[in-house]
């Protein structure tokens, strides 16, 4: 710890700039959404608009739904989840670094995009659907409850697996022999030593899945059909809504954010008291089983992994697919790509533009924070703690409305440009910005910058002279994460975009409403290669400063 | 040129004082070590001159100047790191060149200092290795080159050598002082090894529980503890706990577990608890038929186990009541010293030190 004089400008300057950014695109717009749920057309305080939409049934069921589908999906991954970690931490299964890489891919690729494939394959008018109806197989459906929480399932459960993953590896293979050497069995040793300290890291991983489903847009608007959902009538109500006060928005705004910072809350209160020390230096063997649990262990790895991939290498092949209006032909074609490209590229190179921005300004932004976080310890560096997780709690559609009521006149209007798009992703991955950075810099030795400022460098100097340096491996790797999420964001991007600003994520949004699945489809390639390529161009980076989209 | 001066300096930790209201003199080029065991607030004090610990009371000045009110970066003073902390990013010369380029030299300027500063290392040569290629002995003199080219006006070292191996270790202790002497630079050094600070320093402030057990030259600290405490932590001895039986101007008599101890101190009365403090070394063997030289004392004892360790033997005896003692000798034992025999021991009462009882 750089334990600076209080007088130091650095951590304060940081601290300011933080709480002025936070201030005025997060808390300032949330804060006016929440004041136009308590407002009457005249501008005068009511409860009416709180009595009138939640009193209707059709409201308590989005709330109900979105609640209930959040804890399946949060159970069926855990469930899922849990046991995958395990066979990549202790059992003998072939090409294991593979299967991380993969594993890692879903939470990178747009969410909405395996949604959607799924409707591609397994829709009414689905590929598979339709090749088993011409066999004579009846098929279900896969919209509402089910297809939801499958969806949510496959792409989320990486949220599970690393942070367990972690976990398991952590037990110093000393504690589990000291276990046995004491006289307990094995299974005891799982039981009472092993379980307990994995427990936080899957409940954290859990939380952070239920929070993900609360907030997620995509994935409802394309399978929930007549099922309401929270994040999606929030929507649905801003967007109808005739009057300039969105009061009933603002309405099940307050509701989701109040449901996310539950979540999020008792995530924080249940580790703080639960943080193992867990320093392994020798990481506990692969366990031998016999060679039916080996076969077991490994068909269930690959299975797991690369059944969630089957909805992105489905949209991969369809999108080859020559289809004739909303008809799918049998052959092979470039169609579909070359009336994506004919309409207007414009799209890709928003996504490009807006994305790199973002990640410029999220790191910007980020990598100071996390600075001051790991380096200071002070009570400006606690607030800042809490302040920086805030996003979290916020879901993307309450972000979007938040900032168009507030910056659509007055003084700065920035609604139907580009600039408050990328301002609200700037907020979205500060979060992960700012922890990413921390992680770079438990790895870097604090008497470094010591040395530096010893040396008659000062604490800001050295920061950008020797401490970004030194992190920018990790800076470029969260960059690229960054990127990635952006790119295939969708739940503030629609509440913000304006005609020219369409981004690719958009394209597919509206193509899913019209009749060009081709077009979507291809769009939703040329996304999944768009951010594919660079993760795979930067794994070894992320690797070494052991980031992860958290 | 620089005196330091800790002026009752203070530094708490939540309810923990690390430092608890530590006054020091160390003068200009004197090469001062500040001992304790882990958590005695050592290695606060010295980040307290280094500005990397805040002051709650006091304070630091190097001459007449006050400096505990300057930012780290303006303090002017060279610190090795326990770990060395050099950076990565940089060559060797890059990593000496470093404060040089903070003040703004010009580039030839720089190019001078820094050969020169790795002569003295004796790393001339290594200018373009990178850090990884460097062993830890030599990483260590690149932290040193480091610390001393920007002229700083105290030399503060944390530990610097016990990250390397034991040979190493003895070896840049006595580089470190030959250049700490040719330089005349003041130095603050910090260490839990005792013999390593009896080795280097001019003076040894002996640290615990945040505050000055005792200070003074290696000899005195060594010889003429002030306290059990500082007797026991800068090497093995036999501390005694008995009576004063008998106190005539500077010789006392100290009657302890059935022995009459033999000592020179002042400010003890008859009848008051004491501590006594003798170091194995400072017990004699008396051959038989020997007397001892005039004004020593003589003991009884016999011989419970030796133990031999090559250059020095250690030797547990009994008094007669039962009372052990420690006896070290160079050399191989004489042939009497055998478990069970009884043995004719001397030693000069000028070299025990008395403690009023804690």
């Amino acid at each position: 710890m750089i334990a600076l004089k209080p007088r130091s400008a650095f951590p304060l300057a940081v601290a300011l700039i933080a709480f002025l950014f936070l201030g005025l695109f997060l808390l300032y717009p949330v804060f006016t959404i929440f004041k136009a749920g308590f407002l009457d057309p005249a501008g005068n305080f009511t409860l009416a608009n709180y009595v009138n939409i939640l009193s209707r049934s059709f409201y308590q069921a989005s709330l109900g739904n979105s609640l209930e589908i959040g804890a399946l999906a949060t159970l069926t991954t855990t469930a899922l989840g849990v046991p995958l970690a395990f066979c990549l931490a202790r059992l003998p299964v072939p090409g294991k670094a593979l299967i991380l890489v993969l594993a890692a891919l879903p939470l990178v690729l747009p969410s909405f995009v395996g949604a959607y494939a799924l409707v591609l394959m397994f829709g009414r008018a689905g590929v598979v659907t339709r090749f088993l109806r011409d066999l004579g197989i009846p098929f279900g459906s896969i919209y509402g409850t089910p297809g939801l929480v499958a969806v949510y399932t496959l792409t989320l459960y990486p949220y599970v697996v690393l942070p367990t993953l972690a976990a398991f590896k952590a037990v110093d293979v000393s504690i589990e022999e000291a276990g046995q050497n004491l006289g307990a069995s094995r299974w005891r040793v799982f039981r009472t030593v092993i379980l307990p300290v994995v427990i936080p890291s899957v409940l954290s991983g859990a939380l952070l899945v239920f929070m993900e489903t609360l907030e997620n847009f995509g994935v409802p608007f394309v399978l929930a059909e007549d099922k309401p959902i929270l994040a999606v009538e929030a929507y649905k109500l801003f967007v109808g809504e005739v009057s300039a006060n969105p009061s009933s928005a603002g309405v099940l705004a307050l509701v989701l954010v109040l449901c996310t910072t539950t979540a999020l809350l008792l995530q924080r209160h249940y580790l703080a008291r639960r943080r193992f020390a867990t320093g392994a230096r020798a990481a506990p063997p692969e366990l031998r089983p016999s060679r039916p649990w080996r076969i077991l262990a490994t068909g269930y790895s690959w299975g797991v992994v690369l059944a969630a991939l089957v909805p992105f290498f489905g949209v991969l092949v369809i999108s080859f697919l020559e289809y004739r209006g909303p008809v799918l032909q049998g052959n092979l074609s470039l169609g579909n790509f070359a009336e994506l490209m004919n309409r207007s590229t414009r799209p890709l190179e928003n996504t490009v533009l807006l994305a790199t921005a973002a990640a410029i300004g999220a790191a910007a932004l980020g990598v100071p924070i996390g600075y001051v976080l790991t380096r200071f310890r002070s009570g400006i560096a606690h607030v800042l703690d809490v302040v920086a997780m805030m996003p979290f709690a916020v879901a993307g559609t309450v972000l979007g409305i938040g900032l168009v009521i507030s910056y659509n006149s007055g003084w700065v209007i920035l609604t139907g440009g580009p600039i408050i798009m990328v301002l609200a992703y700037m907020v979205r991955k500060l979060p992960f910005n700012v922890r990413a950075s921390s992680a770079i810099l438990h790895q870097l030795d604090p008497s470094l910058e010591e040395a530096s400022i010893n040396l008659g460098v000062s604490p800001a100097r050295t920061f950008f002279r020797l401490t970004v340096p030194l992190m920018l491996g990790g800076i470029v790797g969260g960059m690229v994460l960054t990127w990635v999420t952006v790119a295939s964001e969708l739940s503030s991007t629609i509440v913000l975009y304006s005609g020219p600003w369409a981004t690719m994520t958009v394209v597919m949004f509206e193509a899913l409403e019209g009749t060009g699945a081709g077009i979507a489809a291809a769009a939703a390639a040329v996304l999944i290669l768009a951010t594919a390529v660079p993760l795979l161009l930067v794994y070894r980076l992320l690797r070494r400063y052991e980031l992860a989209v958290m | 040129m620089t005196a330091v001066t800790i002026d009752r300096v203070e530094k708490r930790f939540g309810a923990v004082r690390a430092v608890a209201g530590v006054t020091l003199e160390i003068r200009h080029g004197e090469f001062f070590t500040l001992l304790g065991p882990s958590g005695c607030g050592k290695t606060t004090l010295l980040r307290t001159v280094a500005g990397f610990a805040d002051l709650d009371a006091g304070q630091i000045r190097f001459g007449e100047r006050r400096i505990d009110t300057l930012p780290p970066h303006r303090r002017n003073t060279g610190m090795v790191f326990q770990n060395y902390a050099i950076f990565p990013n940089l060559t060797v010369a890059g990593n000496v060149a470093y404060g040089l380029k903070a003040r703004s030299m010009p580039a030839a300027a720089i190019a001078e200092r820094v050969a020169a500063a790795l002569r003295l290392v004796h790393l001339d040569g290594y200018d373009e290795r990178w850090p990884h290629q460097l062993s830890g002995g030599q990483l260590q003199r690149v932290a040193i080159a480091r610390a001393l080219v920007i002229e700083p006006e105290v030399l503060l070292l944390d530990e610097p050598l016990s990250n390397l191996d034991a040979k190493l270790r003895v070896e840049m202790r006595g580089e470190i002082r030959e250049l700490q002497q040719k330089l005349g630079i003041t130095a603050l050094y910090v260490t839990h090894d005792q013999e390593e600070a009896l080795a280097i320093s001019d003076r040894i402030a002996v640290m615990r529980g945040g505050a000055l057990e005792q200070v003074g030259p290696p000899a005195s600290i060594y010889a003429r503890p002030a306290t059990p405490f500082v007797a026991e932590f800068m090497g093995t001895t036999n501390l005694i706990a008995g009576k004063i039986a008998e106190a005539l101007g500077g010789r006392i008599r100290i009657a302890a577990g059935g022995i009459v101890l033999e000592a020179q101190a002042q400010g003890h009365a008859a009848g008051a608890a004491v501590m006594a403090s003798l170091r194995p070394e400072t017990l004699r063997l008396l051959p038989p038929g020997e007397t001892p030289p005039s004004g020593w004392a003589r003991l009884e004892a016999t011989v419970a186990r030796v133990e031999l360790l090559g250059a020095l033997t250690r030797v547990e005896l009994a008094t007669q009541a039962g009372m052990p003692l420690k006896l070290a000798m160079l050399d191989l034992p004489p042939q009497q010293v055998a478990p069970g025999k009884t043995v004719a021991l001397a030693y000069d009462p000028a070299r025990v030190a008395v403690f009023a009882a804690p």
